[in-house]
Order: C-alpha cells, then structure tokens, then sequence
C-alpha cells in the first residue's frame, strides 16, 4: 500500500538538505519553503476548491504550514500525498491528471517530508524521553529484586498512544506518577529485604473433602456438603455457592491449588464446566477474582492453578456453563440435601493440595542481589504459642565486619542491575553518598543499602530508557530487545552478549531474538503485544445483554481470548504468514467454545488445534474469532462503522481520520424498524462522509453476521420491551473502495488475503510502534517497505516479521 | 540538600508560551494568577468549586426542560428538585467545541482539550487542577480527586497526567480526619525526609542524564525533573501539614460499599464525605467521577447491566429502566446540595461558596455523541432558578462557563481553551 520512493535521489535530497541546513540556524524554528515543484503543482491543480476560509473539507492550501515533527501540518501533508497518489485526488470532476505529473508531485512531496522528518531525528531521535510503562515496572522490579508480589495495579492506568502504552508521545509524568512510583518502589523493597532476611515460606497442605465440605451441616450456607466422602456443589444461581473457607489464605501470596474432582449428573454430551474464582466471598464484596475453568467427567481428573491470593481470600469452585441445568434454592442459600432431588448437574470435589509457591527463584537468590556474599543472620517469624497468642516476629540481618567496604561495592552493582548499563563511578556517586550520609546518622548496613537501593529505582536512569541520537550502543539495543519481546529488563546472557559490544551484529541479534522467545518470558510476547494491539485487554469492558446473549459466560470469554493467544503464539512458532490474521484453515478450540461456535466434535477442557470447514464461519483467522468480534461491540448490538474502523486500524493499516465534528453518530435502534445498512445508506449519501465510509464500512458489514458476543447469526434480534424476537435477516454483502463486490464474509476474507504485503506492513508498523515507542510516521515508510520485502521470502511469516524488525535501522537507532 | 526550585533547564520559557500550553490565557497585565496567594486573599469568602462528572451521561429528552428561561416546566428528571428551583441552573445545548471520541473524551470533560479525546495528543490542565494550582494552598489538600469505582479521573495536570483518582470513603475519612499514631507519624515523617532528599538527588540527575542524552529528551526529562521537584515541595508541605492535627468530625468512619454496581449507594456516601471535607475547610477543590459500571444498579425495577442500559438503542424497556437508574443519580445530587445549603456555616450557606457543577462528556450514550452535554450547575452566588438553552445543532461552547467559574474564583483569566467570553446568561445573584 506504499508507495515505492526512489531510494537513491531521496538519500541525495537528504545528504544536501543536511548540508544546507548545517550552515542556517535550527531547522524546526524556522519554516523551510516549500519546495517549489510543490507550490507549482498545489497552483494549478489544487487551489481552486482548497483556498480561503471556504476552502473545500478546512482545507487551506495557501496557509498550509511546512510539516514539523508530530504537527497536524505533518498529518495533512500526509493525507494529501496519499490521496494524491491513491487516485482520490483531485477529484473525478476535475481536469484530469497526467500520470507522470501524479507521480512527479508524489515523489516531490515526500522526499520533502522524509528529508525534514530525518533531519530532524538526526539531532533529536526518532523516540524521546520514553519511559518503562506500569506493565514493565513491575517486571523489572520482578527480574531485578526476585520477588513476585503485584506492583503494577498500585501505579496511575497509563494512555495508549497509536495504541501502545509504550509509546512515549503519551507518557504521562506528574508528581502523582512519582509519589505512585515511590509507593512500588518501597512495597518492592520492603517485599525483597523481608524475604532475604527470613526463612524460605513454600509449605504445602492437603484439604480432604470434609475439610472442604460445610462444618454444620444443619445449617444452610453456602459451601459444598458432603456426600460420598466428597464436597459437592450443585449447579445453581446463588452467588458465593461453592466457596471454600478452608482455602483462605493467611498470608498473600501466591499460591498453586492441586483440584482433584469428578462430576455428578452429567448432560449427554459434555462434561461439567466448572469456575475457579477468588475473593472474600462476602456480599459486601461481591467481586472475584478469575482464576480459571476445568471441565470435569465422570471419571476422577486432576486440574493446577496458579493465583496471587490477597490475605483472607479464598477459593470458589462452582458449575458455571450458562447453558446448565440451575437448581433452586431459597433465600439465597443452600442446605443440605437440597441439591440433589433437583437432578442438576454438580461437582465433587476430592481433595485440594494447597502450596505456597514462589513465581521466579527463591529466598536465595533474593538474598544475594541485595547483599551479596554476605552473610544473614535469618529473623524468626511469628509462631503461634498459645490459642489466639503469637510470638513477635523477630527480623533478620546482615551480618558484615566492613560495613562501608560493603556499601562501596553493593551499591554500584545494584545500580549497574537497576540502570541496565555499566554504571560509571560518576553515575553512582550521588547514590552511594545517600547510603553513606545514612550509615553515618547511625542507619544500620541494612537501613543505608535500603535508602541507597530506594533512590536508584526512583532515578531517571531507572525509570526511562538510556538512548542517545543515532545509532544505539549496545546497552539500549539490549534494553530495547528486552523491552520490546519481555517487557522486562535483559538479563545476564544479553547483559553479557551487549558488554562483548556483538550484539549490533546482525546474526547475534537474531540468535538472541530466538532464544528469547524460546525463553519462558518469550512466551508472554504474544499476549502482551496482542492485548494492546487487538484491544484483548478490554474484552471484560462490556457485558453482553443477558436476555440476548443467554448461552454466553465467563468460560466461553476467557476460551475465546485463550483461542486468540494460542492461535498468534502458533503463528509465531510456526512463523505462519500474516494471512492467518484474515484467512486461516483451522483455530484453537476447547469443547465449551466448540459449543458456543457451534461446531461438533471436539472434547476436553484443554485448547486443540481444530480444521475448519467450509461453513463453520470460523475461517476468517483472528478476524473472525470470537475475542475480536466481542471487543469491537458493545455487548447489545453491533455497528459496521466500529468493527469496521478497528479492522481497518488494526488488521488492513488504514488509517481513517477522525469523523468532522458537526456529524452525529448514527443512533442504533434495536427495536428493529431500520436496519444499520439502511441507516448508513442515508448517511453515505453525503459526499464528506462517503470519502471515508467507502472505506469504513466494508470490512464492518462483511462481520454483520457476528452479534455482539461473537456467534454466528442470520438474523437480527429485536428488543419488543420483555420480548426478544428474531429480527430482519442480515445482508453481510458490500464493495470494497475499488468497486470489487462480496456476498459474505468469505468473500471478503479471499479478496483481502490476496495481498499478503499489506497486511505484513501493517503488522510490521504495530510491531515497530510497540517495540520502540514511537508511531510510524511517513519517513518510516522505507524501513517498513524494506521490512516487507524481507519477509516476502517467508510468505511475511510472524516471525520473521518479528525478526526482521528487531534487526531495521529503525529499531537500532534512537 | 538544596531547596531552591529551578523549573526549567536554564530555557527561559516566556510566561505566554506555558500558558498556552495549559490552554489558559491570561488577561494582560496581571500576574495574579501567577502569585498564588493574592487571589483568594482579596476576597474573605472562601470560594469553592465541586465538579462531578458522569461517564455514560444523561438521557437528554429525560433532562433538559422543553421550554427555555425562569419559567421552565421542570423535565422529569428535575421534578424532585422542585424545592432548590432557585438554587441551580439548568443547560442545554452546549458541548466543547471540536471535542469527540465518545468515551475517550471523558479525558476532555474539565480539560475541553480536543487533542486528548482522540488519543492522539497530550492533554491539558482541567478546570479544577487550574483552580488548585493557583488557589490550593490554603487547605492541607490542595485538591481531592474522587471516583465511584477505579482511578481514572477527568483531572488532569499542566503536563497532561491524569490524576488518579481516590474511589473509598473510607480510606478518604482516614485520610481526612484521622491522625496516625506518633509511632506511625515518626516513621512516615521519617520517609517523607528521606523522600525528600531523594527527590532532591534524582532531580540533579535528571539534569546530567538531559546533558547526556541531548536535546531530544529535553521536554520529557524536563517533565520528570519538574514532577520530581514538585513532589519534593508537597512532601514537605505533607511534613508540615501531619504536625498540625487534623480536623474533628462526629461522624464515624463510613464502611465502604462494596458492589460496584451499587452507583447510587457509591454516590451518595462520597458525597456524605465531600460535604465533610468542604465543611472542615479541608479541600476547596474537589473532582468527584462517576464512572459508569456495567453491572445491574440496585434498584427496584432494574434488572440489566447500567453499560448496557445506556445503549438504550431507542428500546422502550432499556430506557425505563435508565431512567430509573438516572433520576436516581439526579437525585442524590439534588440531596447533595440540600445538604450543603442547610450547613450552618454563619454566614452564607457552604452552598453559596461553592459552585457544583453535574456534567459528563456524553450528551448521547447510545450513540456516543460528545455534543449536547448534560449541565446542571449549582450553587457559587449565582442567579439560578433558569433554564438556559442554547442550540441543540449547533452547540454554544460550555467553556464559556468555564471560564465563568475561573473568574468566580477571583482568578483574572480572560480565556479557557475554547471560550469564546463568559456565559451568555448566568449572572451573578
């Protein structure tokens, strides 16, 4: 969809404006002119419709401002380029333009762009200032101290610009943000040092049934009741049903949970999708946690899960499948022996094996990143030594005969660590004289690394990314690798790899690209990128419409955002071409989504690949996979203007402008008097909409037939007060902008993935924006032409997208 | 330790250029808003501002009185309020201008910045943070920012930060009215000291790193230095402040509602708490986000999920049942103010010092249209009892009110973003 530049007169134009710009003062103070092929061309072809105040769509051609970095003027030189060379402009009316004139103007203008935009990142970088995201400060305190309590939910929510936290455009600082980063920072801390001073905490007890089940059984509540040695809860509406006391947890922690269960009463032709939520489980505080969902049989079968239990939380294992069978109790709780006359479906559990578990290495480890060979005297903590009474907890410390030696030598290797670069003697001395000053006004060793380790991880070089003009040594290569495949800092290989000054080589920059997504962190790639990229981290914002959407639940929307990730991890591992996203034979199912889908045949609880057929409505790839057809509705009905957008921003890379001002959205009616197509046709039929919706709204109508929870469907559905009724039948056909006619979504879906490069391009631009943190812009435009004919090789696999972009110019430098 | 306060790298920034940038103009020659503390000083009345902001809006038809001036027939929304006619007015037909993006244009309620609502800039300082920047030192909070559920907040600071928002009362009635434990208090003075040296040690830091890096990451580093420096004083002035007790009140510390689909409940204990800490002079400025949840509100008659609710999409039944829900929000504000107007305060009630503001960057919700916002302002000394109604098509700017309020302040600002004077019709009692 670019169009080709010619590379070498580009980089002439650029070596002369360098050149001439050297001599004058700063380029961006003042308004280079244009060059004057331009103006000759805006002149004759342009200015009649665009000057003055009336000018056609605000456009004022002959007070157009020279293109800055970041400015609106930048967005609309931009536009006209492409509008240019697309064709759309000038207009059909107009007197037509010779081709070699198009393509003369095209070339022109965007040499001009490009020559100012790399101008001016030369001096000042492509990426400024940014800043590691929420996300990627607690895994660095994660990485860095080996602890694993939550971080990021105590920092301010964070912006995403060009849809990405990372990029730094958008970061916002205020001392909010630094008091918030403080607050992590001494959580973090006193987490580590606590942990390095005391006795590992792992332990792990077995729950039996009986331990699980209700204590009184005389008593009506809402824990399971036992029944042949094992707790059994029925499936039914009462909320909190099926909680599990003995789970609470004393301490918050993390914690893996061994479930054996089996069930009871089974339907005929699936087992019984259970829920595995968290939370006090009192009404006062109605919301848990998710942690997961297991489909038990009528044979014994074990399920793990991994959860951070807040102290006092605890577990609650129920049926939730929507489409069970509900017993019913009153007053909102169960007694025993009430369940089972109803002939529901239930689940019988055998046994919990509760361990507390550490995530990342144990107290060891810790102990030696903020102490170092010294030794630690281990503190006792509080034992229980009489009923209701506790001995007070005795902390621990170090031990050491040189105390200010110890300082001297512990501080600059933490921040060397914390900095993610060798730290020079002049970068710590500030740091090391705060522990100092601490020691002499009578801190322990202890108290003055604490105070020295608080200040490295509030300082600048902790909190932003080290990266000067040009080209990046290898310390920001290795930071912006890490960031950008991990979200965390680099480790000891890379940190290894970046001081031996090889990791600017090209094939050691993709040796390590490949061990790092084989790497355990490498494995949360796909979801970090993902949940920003296709919005799945908002999939929980709206909740579809009970009385229309009965089948869907819990369990159905988690399998769907698991079916996404599993379906992108196996394009990354299989380096499967960026086609997969519009056009694939197969997708990842578990017995409860294959249902929801409606398609037959595929068992268990756990994700399988599955071959589609022809009319499985499921072979659009991630475009027509349930997680992306929830997030772009609204939970009651869907519009072809908002899928069709976010299809075109996210999966096709077009970009569409924001909508004029004085338009108001079109207002759905779900009491099914007009159809949204009818409803569009009105508004198209006004030409300053059609210039954009000739765009908008094919992929939007080519998903009509997905609701709003992402299931297949025919017909509307019409809200008649109580009644819900089966509306008008849904028309999925439409034209893309160059006239070329679909019926149905597989249609568009073949006319799409035919061009391959385009989709590659787009993906290479999220994977850009993401990995660097700044948008693509049009100076951009090369690397990503470079990064697409690079790929073609592999018919533009995922991965060597991926790999491709961490080894572009654009990537390696600032 | 050092303590002088360099807010820039040595760039002389011109007093016009920061201004613009917050998208405040100020009249010339002043420097009022510039020397904090006159402003208020000059008036012995404390002025007060209370701004509660709807995430999913107002059904318009439901709120805004058919008939315009003093003489409106009340909408049905506005019925119970019938005895504090006089003392609120009502808007319609006013938006911020050039202001879209449906939700995300909750970041440009008190900001009416339109760069922020597409999400594709940075955004500017809110109406309540401009007003506690220049007028908050007299209080131990300069400003308090509220929500219903959740940190996100309308406020935002001059370099664009959203102010995360405080969603329990009952960690607010702590924060308000309750004095730790000397221990407790030695500890804390002790991490604020130790904070404060290490403010004042990464801000040098932030210096040299500039140096190193080069002009690029000038602003950004710029922002974090002066972030840094900024919390270096409040961690002082917090020093200062937890020297002082806190103020008495005799009312018990709330107990949080815990379902946070329980929006009216929500509403109403913050309130509880927002009257307390007006009355104890604790805050006079103070940002209250009711953001919309999507689980079913408590109420009789309701049964499906707020969210979902307001995508009524003309449905009879949705929009029953929204209108349950909304003519309860109107109410408890309706309480709120009651509230504030019977507060023995000798003197003019705590009503007439404060101007509270009920509005939302949904005009539409079904639709998401950011035009025809719901306003309902009350309180502040104005001459209330009105409707005013501008053009529904083609919308008066709403920052004209804005700007109105400023200058209720006593803050001498001619401009705010987008307004194009005062409010056409809001006099002052």
């Amino acid at each position: 969809m670019f169009a080709p530049l010619p590379i070498g007169l580009c980089r002439t134009l650029c070596a002369i404006t360098f050149f001439a710009l050297a001599a004058t003062a700063r380029a961006d103070e003042e308004s280079p002119s244009q060059p004057k092929a331009i103006t000759a061309f805006l002149q004759s072809h342009c200015v009649a419709c665009h000057e003055g105040s009336e000018a056609d769509a605000g456009l004022d051609l002959t007070s157009l401002g020279a293109p800055t970095d970041g400015s609106s003027e930048l967005k609309r030189w931009i536009r006209i380029i492409d509008r240019v060379r697309d064709g759309e402009m000038p207009p059909r009316d107009a007197e037509p333009l010779r081709s070699p004139q198009r393509a003369a103007f095209v070339r022109a203008a965007s040499d001009w762009l490009t020559s100012r935009q790399l101008e001016l990142w030369q001096h000042e970088g492509r990426v400024r200032g940014r800043r590691l995201t929420r996300l990627q400060i607690e895994r660095t305190l994660h990485d860095l101290l080996g602890i694993d309590i939550p971080l990021a939910d105590q920092l301010p929510e964070e912006p995403r610009t060009g849809g990405f936290t990372t990029v730094s455009d958008g970061q916002p600082m205020s001392h909010f943000q630094i008091q918030a980063h403080l607050g992590v920072v001494d959580a973090a801390l006193d987490e580590a040092f606590r942990r390095a001073t005391s006795a590992p905490d792992e332990r792990s007890t077995t729950l039996t049934a009986k331990q699980l089940a209700r204590q009184n059984p005389r008593r009506r509540c809402r824990e399971p009741e036992l029944i042949d040695d094992t707790a059994v809860t029925w499936s039914g509406g009462v909320a909190f049903y099926g909680r599990l006391p003995s789970t609470t947890a004393r301490q918050s922690g993390w914690y893996r949970f061994k479930v054996k269960a089996l069930a009871l009463n089974i339907p005929n032709d699936h087992g019984v999708w259970c829920t595995v939520k968290t939370g006090p489980c009192v009404s006062s505080a109605p919301l848990l946690g998710w942690v997961g969902a297991f489909e038990a049989t009528d044979q014994p079968g074990e399920w793990t899960f991994e959860t951070w239990l807040p102290r006092g939380h605890m577990l609650e294992i129920r049926p939730g499948d929507a489409t069970l069978d509900k017993a019913r109790f009153q007053g909102g709780q169960v007694g025993t022996g009430e369940g089972a006359p109803q002939n529901v479906p239930g689940v019988a559990l055998h046994e919990i094996v509760v361990e507390r578990i550490h995530r990342g290495p144990g107290n060891w480890a810790v102990r030696k990143v903020l102490f170092g060979d010294l030794e630690v005297k281990r503190g006792q903590p509080a034992k229980k030594i009489g009923p209701r009474k506790w001995s007070t907890p005795v902390p621990g410390e170090v031990i050491s005969q040189t105390p200010r030696k110890d300082l001297a030598e512990l501080i600059p290797r933490f921040a060397t660590a914390a900095f993610r670069r060798p730290a020079t003697e002049q970068d710590v001395a500030p740091y090391l004289a705060l522990a100092n000053t601490a020691f002499d006004n009578g801190a322990t060793l202890q108290e003055a690394l604490r105070s020295g380790y608080r200040a490295i991880l509030c300082s600048p070089r902790f909190l932003y990314f080290h990266e000067s003009p040009g080209k990046l040594d290898d310390h920001a290569i290795a930071s912006r690798l890490s960031y950008f495949l991990w979200n965390s800092m680099p480790d000891a290989e890379l940190r290894k790899t970046a001081a031996s000054g090889r990791l600017r080589e090209k094939w050691m920059l993709k040796k390590q690209v490949e061990r790092m997504l084989a790497d355990r962190r490498g494995k949360g790639f796909v979801r970090d990128f993902a949940s920003e990229w296709l919005d799945l981290s908002m999939i929980d914002f709206t909740q579809p419409d009970r009385r229309m959407f009965r089948d869907f639940d819990q369990i159905v929307q988690q399998s769907m955002l698991d079916e996404t990730h599993a379906f992108l991890q196996q394009m990354l591992d299989g380096d499967r071409s960026v086609q997969r996203l519009i056009q694939a034979d197969e997708t990842f199912l578990n017995n409860r989504l294959a249902r929801y889908y409606r398609i037959d045949g595929v068992e268990g609880d756990e994700l399988r690949p599955v071959s589609l057929k022809p009319d499985s409505h499921r072979s659009g790839g991630v475009l027509t996979q349930g997680a992306i057809l929830k997030v772009t509705a609204n939970g009651t009905n869907t519009s072809p203007v908002i899928r069709g957008i976010w299809v075109s921003e996210r999966l096709l890379g077009i970009d569409i402008p924001a909508p004029p001002t004085n338009v108001p959205a079109i207002e759905p009616d779900i009491r099914g008097a007009k159809t949204i197509r009818e409803m569009l046709a009105k508004h198209r039929s006004d030409s300053s909409c059609a210039s954009c919706h000739v765009k908008i709204d094919p992929p939007g109508f080519a998903l009509e037939n997905y609701d709003p929870t992402g299931r297949w469907r025919d017909r509307y559905l019409v809200a008649n007060g109580r009644r819900i009724t089966r509306g008008p039948a849904i028309d999925a056909s439409y034209d893309l902008p160059d006239g070329r006619h679909f019926e149905n979504v597989d249609e568009f879906q073949s006319l799409v993935a035919a061009t391959p490069d385009t989709l590659a391009a787009n993906v290479a631009g999220k994977l850009i924006t993401y990995g660097t943190g700044a948008p693509i812009t049009f100076a951009d435009r090369k690397d990503v032409e470079h990064i697409v004919a690079e790929t073609r090789e592999s018919n533009f696999g995922f991965r060597s997208l991926v790999t491709s972009v961490a080894t572009s110019r654009v990537f390696l430098t600032k | 330790m050092t303590t002088r306060i360099n807010f820039n790298f040595g760039r002389h920034i011109h007093r016009r250029t920061v201004l613009r940038g917050a998208g405040v103009a100020l009249a010339l020659p002043c420097l009022t808003a510039m020397q904090k503390a006159l402003a208020a000083d000059a008036e012995t009345q404390p002025r007060r501002f209370v701004a509660m902001t709807l995430s999913l809006g107002l059904h318009g038809e439901n709120l805004n009185p058919v008939n315009a001036g003093r003489d409106y027939t009340p909408s049905p929304y506005l019925k119970q309020l019938q005895d504090i006619r006089e003392q609120f007015t009502v808007v319609s037909g006013s938006s911020h201008p050039g202001i879209t993006g449906g939700h995300r244009a909750e970041a440009s309620i008190l900001s009416a910045n339109t760069l922020a609502c597409v999400g594709r800039g940075k955004n500017s300082v809110s109406l309540d943070q401009y007003m506690a920047k220049h007028l908050g030192n007299h209080t131990r909070f300069p400003s308090l920012v509220l929500s219903s559920s959740g940190n996100l907040s309308p406020s935002y600071t001059e370099n664009g930060a959203m102010i995360p928002a405080e969603s329990s009362p009952s960690r607010l009635y702590m924060r308000l009215f309750v004095n730790d434990s000397p221990a407790e208090r030695e500890r804390q003075s002790r991490r604020l000291l130790e904070g404060r040296s290490i403010m004042d040690l990464v801000a040098d830091d932030a210096k040299r790193l500039s140096r190193e890096l080069g002009t690029g990451d000038r602003d950004r580093l710029d922002a974090y230095f002066t972030s840094v420096r900024e919390l270096e004083v409040r961690l002082s002035e917090s020093a200062e402040w937890s020297q002082r007790p806190k103020p008495k009140v005799d009312v018990p510390k709330p107990v949080d509602i815990g379902n946070p689909s329980d929006f009216i409940g929500r509403e109403k204990l913050m309130c509880d708490m927002i009257r307390l800490a007006l009355q104890t002079d604790s805050t006079r400025f103070i940002t209250y986000h009711l953001g919309g949840s999507g689980g079913v509100v408590p109420l009789r008659g309701v049964d499906e999920g707020y969210h979902s609710l307001s995508h009524h999409g003309r449905d009879e039944e949705k929009l029953e049942q929204l209108a349950l829900v909304e003519n309860a929000i109107v109410g408890a504000w309706g309480d709120f103010l009651r509230s504030l107007s019977s507060t023995d305060d000798s003197g003019p009630s705590l009503l007439d010092q404060t101007s509270v503001l009920l509005t939302s960057n949904l005009g539409n919700a079904s639709n998401h249209d950011n035009r025809n916002m719901p306003v309902l302002l009350a309180g502040g000394g104005f001459r209330h009892g009105q409707h005013l109604a501008f053009n529904q098509r083609n919308n008066y700017p709403l920052t004209n009110l804005y700007l109105s309020l400023l200058q209720r302040q006593g803050l001498e600002v001619d401009r705010f973003v987008s307004s194009t004077g005062t409010m056409t019709g809001l006099e002052m009692a």
